[in-house]
């Protein structure tokens, strides 16, 4: 598991995220982003070895 | 029976035989609109005078020869998703309030082409970012949600408002509505309809469809708005079949899925009876029964968000910097999220959708399609946070809802939602069926096969 944010860490990550938020706001944002989070950390156990992502660039102009 | 109380292929048929004008129908559905959307509030915008025009003309056509087909005359809801040319598409959001479209969606050009009138734009969830649909209610009771985010199409085709409302499903956004409001939804396949000119929400989970009365009327909407479309990247070269052409064929000797895992988990007891009694039903009509597992259970949720937080957020990227304080709080905390996410993680979920994609081909290699609860709990009250089921787990309301409908999301299959019966207090529950990629005449079948066998879908809301 990925290690808790301070609240100075997380003000960086607002601030290179280019995010201008109140007080109040900062709290709303810190708890979706630990809900997000601990949704995708859940994922980090599924083994993908060489599996591509489920997404395809398709070339044609048509 | 009052016109506004038709489906479309009575109304078709009337029209046809020129038994009831188009004005008349259209001017029923107003009527109605009138009568009871001070309750519900399922529209955000009524074109009344725009929609009786296009009926006067309709009206003409039909009666000068060119007849254009089964939805000529119809009076129906767009989802405030959708561009209509003319008319604002606010999203239900004050961050759109001006925005005013210049052109037709591909959906809304197609419906027009075969005919159909539009009655006004029914309210979403904020940008479709959510299952609750607060502005609106649900006709069977008045205090209770309708579900989204096409929350405005449930109610406005179960109370009769219009005969056929389009939404938009990325999370179960058809689906659940038309679950709680009893009304059909169907979520093509991914790429089977295009989404141009509707307001994205995550464009890989994306899909768009009708909500209407009963499987036939679904079938029939599907005919128009299916196909290819050089603007949606996503769509399919495939071809487009009569989707009401097999649909009196009958089920005998197919197979469907009944999960033993996943579906049934945590679930309200009235849920899972009204649906394993329509199991037994669709098993009397000869379809073999089996247990099938559904793969990377534990996984949905969290793939269905990772991959919607952070594409919303690119969506409104842009938005969200100029006028983030017109979004609701709610919405707003989620595309704030996803300005954090690491374009790892969300790469991490696409490369696990593709063995869940494959986990399910496997699943799929003797059943034809896989029949379970729309949703695990019927409406929920206004304001409830909620639901705790016998197993003692306690659930979000917006969370119980988007894990059922998940799967076919994450999956592009084809998924269609028929009543099946109602709880103890008089609200709607749904029986869900999903199908294989590009394969809604079975999905359709099973379902008109079921509905065709029980009257639930021909209940309506006293109001």
């Amino acid at each position: 598991m990925r290690p808790p944010l301070g609240d100075d860490a997380f003000d960086q990550l607002l601030t290179y995220a280019r995010l201008d938020l109140t007080a109040e706001r900062k709290q709303g944002a810190a708890g979706g982003f630990a809900a997000v989070l601990a949704l995708l950390d859940s994922l980090e156990s599924v083994e993908l070895g060489e599996t591509p992502p489920a997404t395809a660039f398709d070339a044609s102009w048509e | 029976m009052k016109p506004y109380q038709l489906t479309i292929a009575d109304a078709a048929g009337k029209i046809r035989a020129r038994e009831l004008s188009p004005v008349e129908l259209v001017q029923s559905a107003l009527d109605r609109i009138e009568a009871v959307d001070g309750k519900l509030h399922a529209f955000v915008l009524v074109t009344g005078e725009r929609a009786l025009e296009a009926a006067q003309l309709a009206e003409k056509e039909i009666a000068d020869g060119r007849y254009r087909g089964p939805l000529h005359g119809i009076p129906i809801g767009i989802k405030d998703l959708y561009d209509v040319a003319g008319l604002p598409t606010t999203s239900s959001s004050q961050v759109r309030q001006d925005f005013l479209a210049a052109q037709d969606s591909a959906c809304v050009s197609r419906l027009t082409d075969a005919g159909a009138i539009i009655v006004g734009k029914t309210h979403t969830h904020e940008f479709a970012y959510g299952v609750i649909t607060p502005t609106t209610r649900n006709p069977w009771k008045i205090d209770h949600i309708p579900g989204g985010s096409s929350g405005g199409s449930g109610a406005a085709v179960a109370s009769g408002e219009c005969l056929m409302g389009m939404g938009s499903d990325t999370g179960g956004s058809i689906r659940v509505p038309a679950s709680l409001c009893g009304t059909v939804g169907l979520k093509p396949t991914y790429g089977r309809v295009s989404r141009h000119g509707v307001t994205s929400l995550c464009w890989s989970l994306d899909h768009v469809g009708p909500l209407t009365r009963d499987v036939r009327d679904a079938a029939m909407v599907l005919n128009a708005i299916a196909g290819f479309d050089p603007r949606d990247d996503a769509t399919a070269r495939l071809p487009v079949p009569d989707y009401t052409e097999a649909l009196d064929e009958g089920v005998r000797g197919r197979t469907v899925g009944v999960p033993s895992n996943f579906f049934f988990d945590d679930i309200d007891p009235a849920v899972e009876e009204a649906v394993r009694t329509a199991v037994e039903q669709l098993e009397s009509q000869g379809v073999s029964v089996r247990e099938v597992q559904i793969p990377y259970a534990d996984q949905m949720l969290a793939l269905e968000y990772g991959l919607v937080v952070p594409e919303a957020t690119s969506y409104h990227q842009a938005m969200l910097r100029e006028r983030g304080e017109h979004y609701t709080d709610e919405v707003r905390t989620f595309l704030e999220a996803g300005e954090l996410v690491l374009a790892t993680s969300y790469l991490r979920v696409l490369r696990i959708r593709t063995l869940v994609k494959r986990a399910f081909r496997e699943m799929f290699e003797d059943i034809d399609a896989i029949v379970c609860p729309t949703v695990p709990a019927t409406a929920a009250r206004v304001g409830q946070e909620s639901f705790t089921f016998p197993s003692g787990a306690q659930t979000s309301v917006t969370e119980a809802y988007v894990r059922h409908s998940a799967p076919a999301n994450l999956t592009g299959l084809p998924a269609l939602t028929v009543p099946c019966g109602f709880d103890a207090t008089g609200l709607p529950v749904g029986l869900q069926i999903i199908g294989r990629p590009f394969d809604e005449p079975t999905v359709l079948r099973l379902g008109h096969a079921y509905e065709s066998a029980t009257d639930w879908s021909s209940r309506r809301p006293d109001l």
